[in-house]
């Protein structure tokens, strides 16, 4: 199998200028075209990029799952480097959007982390990510390594919902005495630009995670590659 | 019963454990596995008790693929390993009162008590396997096993441990497996005591076989046909 | 049935061989009072304040022992290849998974009856009224941390550095159990409307059942010789 031919190359070009296209595009909507927030002032300009990186987030986990019940079912290698960079460029997102959160909290809150449940569940699915990566790198045999990761994918993606729940209960059904409510998002009155500014800032971020996940990908596959021909030169 | 072996082959992180190998056994075979360490014997017996799980090519047992899930057809393998596979502080009658009731057997106590006599483990009925010798942890096995009736019976390198007796014990054990139609594969350096009842010779070299044929009479010249496949000492 | 058979033969073995090391119950008693102890040095709880905090408090003593515990769980397999016999015999990956899981749960009960009370005398906790509520929770979350650890602790069997490993991946996942396991106990305690209880129970079984079967059919893929 050729990794990386002439047609998936073009396609990356294409996803790269599209990422770059769509950032400037959003850079603008997101800092000029939309109007400063009626109570939060411009520090709520933020959301534009808080909300995309988080919904990316969550996507880099589903096709870690995809990938990983992939690769117990069929055993192909593309799928499990497919998990795998999902998984790498999916802990890149969630470490943004904890510290865009950070960055639009300390004017808002005074405090750079609050233990809300958004935040929280951010940090978790973090900490799931690197869980899922540090097993990868230390399990020694390939194979084993693969097959192990795909197993920690797959309880991962079904445990999220439940962490989900059990945070947003714990927040909500025993409210803490606090004065502070980041939950609450104060848009009363969305103005059409801003809507426009969190679309098209999405799709800025959908086109630069897709970008970066078929780079990874393609390093993976080159790595196969290299191991392929390594093995089977020797016979 | 029969075992068909198709383009097997094993690697090791970037090495070749075993390369392509094609073999097929029959009722009533008895096969002396040989070559020098290294060759790819424990390997190949491994993979024929799907201990492991090859890198390609595939085994079939009566026309049913091993592979992971159908744990059933372990019922009918055996793989007799000298040094262990026993609970250092269960006593030997322990021991094999639970791998015989694990693999579904109803056995009477009385009937452990006679089986540990016929390996001349009698008197040690009562006590730690952490007090038995290396060779008496290998007769241990050999009841085991006698109590199981595998129909197929690997062995790595059995002789090593054994003396005199536990040969004999061993070898009138394997004849009478072969006589009512099982399969035994040993892997052994001791290459003039197997040639003494074995029905096939097979020689493994660099994870490739080498030489593949069945006992013709008279065994002296049989084993001169093969003695220069084998390394100066073990001849 | 083949699988209750199974585990029942592989339950007794490691009961037999846990009566006779005594490895694995003995520090975890130990080690849970040594937990006590080193909370009460730590955190300065005024005596009304006590029964808010007990809940975490003992609830994490309970993870961190049961932690210790999930480390040693394959170890007698471990030794003199016995995890190869086992894997030789026609025994379903599934049976041998939950034996595991009950083995540990088993350990893990017995440190719970005996640490639950010696909070309750150290640090003068009125909590023997609502005992049996109280053991039914932490029963709930007990199953959903062995469920999830036993999982983790075989598939990190061969991984470098598996003690650090091991909580590293197992304490984000097992937060369903813990945050459960925690406010059911202080709604007990609290002696609040056990209609509040009833969302943590649910979400306490679900996490239990989902995991139990999730572990019992992917067990084949996760032990390997």
């Amino acid at each position: 199998m050729a990794a990386g031919t002439k047609k998936t190359g073009t396609a990356r070009k294409i996803l790269a200028g599209l990422a770059l296209l769509f950032i400037l595009l959003g850079l603008y909507f997101g800092l000029i075209k939309a109007p400063p927030d009626a109570n939060q002032g411009e520090v709520q300009r933020i959301m534009y990029l808080h909300i995309p990186s988080i919904l990316i987030a969550y996507l880099a986990f589903f096709i870690v799952f995809v990938g990983s019940c992939l690769y117990l079912w069929k055993g192909e290698r593309r799928d499990d480097i497919l998990a795998h960079s999902a998984a790498e460029v999916g802990v890149l997102f969630t470490a943004l959007t904890i510290i865009e959160g950070s960055i639009w909290g300390k004017p808002t809150w005074g405090v750079w982390w609050t233990w809300d449940a958004r935040l929280t569940l951010t940090a978790l699915l973090l900490l799931i990510f690197v869980g899922y990566l540090m097993l990868r790198s230390l399990i020694e045999d390939q194979n084993r390594s693969a097959v192990c990761g795909a197993v920690l994918g797959i309880i991962g993606s079904l445990d999220i919902p439940l962490i989900h729940m059990s945070v947003y209960w714990w927040r909500t059904l025993h409210q803490p005495p606090s004065i502070l409510r980041p939950d609450k998002a104060p848009w009363d009155n969305i103005h059409p630009d801003m809507l426009w500014a969190l679309g098209i800032n999405f799709l800025a971020f959908s086109f630069l995670f897709f970008y970066l996940l078929s780079l990874r990908f393609r390093v993976g596959e080159a790595e196969e590659e290299l191991k392929r021909l390594k093995l089977y030169g020797t016979t | 019963m029969g075992v068909v072996v198709r383009q097997l082959a094993k690697a090791y992180g970037y090495l070749w454990a075993l390369k392509e190998v094609n073999l097929e056994f029959s009722d009533g075979d008895c096969v002396a596995l040989l070559g020098p360490n290294g060759a790819g014997k424990t390997t190949l017996l491994k993979l024929l008790s799907a201990l492991l799980y090859p890198t390609t090519g595939e085994i079939k047992i009566d026309g049913e693929r091993l592979r992971r899930g159908n744990s059933d057809l372990r019922a009918v393998i055996g793989f007799l390993s000298p040094d262990g596979q026993i609970y250092e502080t269960l006593t030997a009658k322990e021991n094999l009162h639970f791998f015989v009731s694990l693999c579904g057997k109803k056995i009477d106590p009385r009937e452990l008590d006679q089986v540990l006599d016929q390996v001349g483990l009698g008197d040690w009925s009562d006590t730690y396997a952490s007090s038995l010798s290396h060779g008496m942890k290998c007769r241990l096995a050999i009841a085991k096993w006698s109590l199981l009736q595998p129909k197929i019976l690997l062995l790595d390198e059995p002789y090593g441990v054994l003396d005199g007796t536990g040969i004999n014990l061993l070898e009138n054990y394997l004849k009478g497996l072969c006589e009512k139609g099982g399969i035994v594969v040993m892997a052994t350096h001791n290459v003039a005591r197997i040639l003494s009842f074995c029905t096939r010779a097979l020689i493994l070299q660099g994870g490739k076989i080498i030489f593949d044929e069945p006992r013709q009479e008279p065994w002296e010249s049989f084993h001169r046909s093969f003695a220069a496949f084998l390394p100066r000492d073990n001849r | 049935m083949t699988i209750l058979r199974q585990i029942y033969w592989l339950l007794w073995k490691d009961i037999l061989l846990e009566i006779r090391r005594r490895e694995t119950l003995l520090s975890m008693f130990f080690f849970g009072t040594v937990l006590l102890f080193l909370f009460h040095f730590s955190f300065e709880i005024p005596p009304e304040r006590i029964a808010e905090m007990a809940p975490g408090l003992l609830w994490l003593a309970f993870v961190f022992t049961g932690t210790l515990a999930l480390t040693q769980l394959f170890h007698v397999e471990m030794e003199s290849q016995c995890l190869e016999a086992l894997l030789l015999c026609p025994m379903d990956r599934g049976a041998f998974y939950l034996s595991k899981v009950l083995f540990n749960f088993l350990l893990m009960v017995l440190v719970e009856l005996v640490v639950f009370p010696l909070f309750g005398i150290l640090f003068n906790i009125d909590f023997w009224r609502h005992l049996p509520a109280l053991f039914s929770i932490v029963f709930l979350g007990t199953i959903g941390f062995c469920a999830l650890g036993t999982l983790f602790s075989a598939l990190t069997l061969r991984a470098h550095a598996k003690e650090l490993l091991l909580p590293l991946i197992l304490f984000p996942l097992i937060i369903p159990a813990i945050l459960g396991t925690i406010r059911g106990m202080e709604i007990i305690l609290g002696a609040r409307d056990l209609q509040e209880l009833f969302p943590w129970v649910h979400l306490l079984i679900a996490f239990d059942v989902i995991f139990l079967t999730v572990g019992f059919l992917i067990f084949e893929w996760v032990i390997e010789a």
